[in-house]
């Protein structure tokens, strides 16, 4: 278990950016097809929508977090995942198989693809299963840990209903329950574990890395128990058909809306006021999340469709702003780390394997992208506008990542170390 | 008992660290210099109230020898040396290269911190049981390191 306290036990810095550099590929496909077809991706149910959402939720938001997951297990859970380079190959294996078979299958309505990403995407989910929960359920326990194992069983009850959902498609065989398995997919796909890993981020990085008052105990105490609750209750309800389901998506997003202001306010009151665009993103970020609460509460009086549109979309951006904001922490700090700890004497500075210039072009970019894509449910046409700017957002994060990947192999390559040696 | 008075020292450097960055942001050199100066001679003293007492005093208790605290060490060495560079950088009048080193050593920094509070402080509380409040007072006690 003491494993884990040392720095020396992270793991190798191509376990994680492997999971990095797959997330522009795909960024860079769901944006073709926002070029392509906009008005079948704003149309709810679209196949074609199905197939954006899954690049966007699986393809960019899960690959990431998978990622950072790999390296923050060993700083957060106390133990580190033995053999990491093997597992992280498998598993990256097969979700960038079973991601691009499922997005296919939507996109052509291949049949045999919903299979073949049926067993990549429920192989990576087993395979993931069983070398992370071993570890999060250790003798370790802290909130933070507490809400990556919420979070982790969310994924796992996600992944497994979507599988299940893929051999229906695949098969032809839609049930009964379909509606009701859908909508359980969904619910703790978006509160489960994309916004519940981010809040349990939050209390974690928000007051350490720009020094801000701490979060409450209750807060780290209750939100899981809150989202977990409220996501049980809503399944008794869609199963039992009750009326009022929409009371517990309304508590949810009470608690979201308290996330989101108690965040601002540490911000905005935080001690480290140093320039960094992780807090443009942090910002963008809790921006994007109020926007999808209130749109999806318009949504539940009003009934239109456009704003169901524009709750998704703003909430898909919100995950990717936070994500995009701490990869640009996190990628130039594995470099330098893995560098430094090597003993290179030509360690490169944070800021000098990935320019604030291009981090301020990347933030840029992705406000762009995000404000024509919230204005195209009511003008479609602005989603191909959309997509050419994410075309660019995510040549810049490819190139940015490459570039961090070069320096490291240079400097790994030529660089000279550190020697004590006495002659 | 340990942890609480650990983590508030942790605070304490970590709020000296930002107003030294803040300073230097705002163009203050003089104050930045200073409050760095203190922030280094700060935390190198809870390095060594951990290095000389804490960690020594768990050991014997525990018969733990090369584990958490032996990482520990490890991990203070790193950060010393950041520490270091940080300081020359500051004298040489090198600010981006303060603000760049500043960035890693923060996050390096905070994990640290974090798997101390989340794990070994626990741990030198539950092997103290009884003495954590002399420890505390022992660690109140020692000398810190003379102005640079």
């Amino acid at each position: 278990m003491f494993n884990g306290l040392s720095l020396e036990q992270a793991p190798p810095i191509s376990v994680v950016l492997r999971f990095f550099i797959t997330l522009p590929i795909f960024g860079i496909v769901l944006a073709l097809l926002m070029i392509a077809a906009p008005d079948e991706l704003l149309t709810l149910g679209h196949w074609y929508s199905l197939g954006a959402i899954h690049l966007l939720f699986l393809g960019i938001v899960s690959m990431g977090m998978i990622g950072a997951l790999f390296q923050m297990q060993s700083v957060l859970g106390g133990a580190p995942i033995q053999n990491p380079h093997r597992h992280s190959l498998i598993i990256h294996a097969l979700l960038s198989v079973g991601i691009t078979a499922l997005v296919g299958a939507f996109v052509w309505n291949i049949p045999v693809l919903f299979m073949v990403a049926s067993i990549a995407l429920g192989g990576a989910l087993i395979y993931f299963a069983t070398i992370m929960l071993p570890l999060l359920f250790g003798t370790l326990s802290h909130d933070t840990l507490k809400g990556m194992r919420f979070s982790l069983l969310s994924l796992f009850l996600t992944a497994t209903l979507g599988v299940i959902m893929a051999v229906s498609y695949g098969s032809g065989v839609i049930s009964d329950h379909h509606i009701t398995v859908r909508t359980v997919h969904y619910s703790f796909g978006l509160m489960g574990w994309v916004a519940a890993l981010i809040i349990y981020v939050a209390f974690q990085v928000v007051e350490m890395f720009y020094v801000t008052t701490s979060y409450s105990d209750w807060c780290k105490t209750n939100v899981k128990r809150i989202i977990g609750s409220m996501l049980a209750f809503k399944i008794v309800g869609l199963v039992g058909n009750l009326p009022f389901v929409w009371v517990f998506d309304t508590v949810v997003a009470v608690l979201l809306t308290g996330f989101v202001v108690t965040t601002l306010k540490r911000l905005k009151t935080r001690k480290r006021r140093v320039g960094d665009v992780s807090i443009w993103f942090w910002f963008a970020g809790l921006g994007l999340l109020m926007i999808a609460i209130i749109t999806y509460g318009a949504f539940l009086v009003l009934g239109l469709s456009s704003l169901v549109s524009v709750a998704l979309i703003a909430f898909a951006l919100f995950a990717l702003a936070i994500l995009l904001g701490m990869m640009g922490k996190i990628v130039p700090f594995l470099v330098w780390f893995h560098l430094n700890a090597a003993g290179f004497m030509e360690t490169p500075i944070m800021s000098t394997i990935i320019s604030t210039k291009r981090l301020k072009l990347t933030f840029w970019f992705f406000i762009t992208t995000a404000l024509l894509a919230l204005m195209a449910p009511w003008y479609p046409w602005l989603l191909r506008g959309a997509g050419i700017v994410a075309l660019g957002l995510f040549t810049v994060i490819a190139t940015n990542l490459i570039m961090a990947t070069r320096l490291y192999a240079h400097v790994l390559k030529t660089g000279t170390k550190f020697s004590f040696d006495i002659p | 008992m340990i942890l609480e008075f650990m983590r508030d020292d942790h605070r304490v450097c970590d709020e000296l660290f930002v107003t030294a960055e803040n300073a230097l942001s705002d163009k203050k050199i003089d104050e930045a210099k200073k409050l760095y100066e203190e922030f280094y001679l700060l935390t190198n003293h809870h390095f060594d109230m951990e290095e000389k007492q804490l960690f020594i005093t768990f050991e014997k208790r525990t018969g733990m020898m090369g584990g958490p605290t032996q990482m520990m060490r490890y991990e203070h060495q790193q950060l010393r040396a950041q520490m270091e560079a940080m300081l020359k950088a500051l004298r040489d009048d090198k600010y981006d290269d303060f603000f760049g080193i500043g960035e890693s050593f923060m996050i390096m920094l905070q994990q640290h911190n974090m798997k101390e509070e989340q794990m070994l402080y626990p741990m030198i509380d539950r092997a103290l049981s009884g003495d954590g409040e002399l420890m505390v007072e022992t660690l109140k006690e020692m000398p810190k390191g003379n102005p640079l």
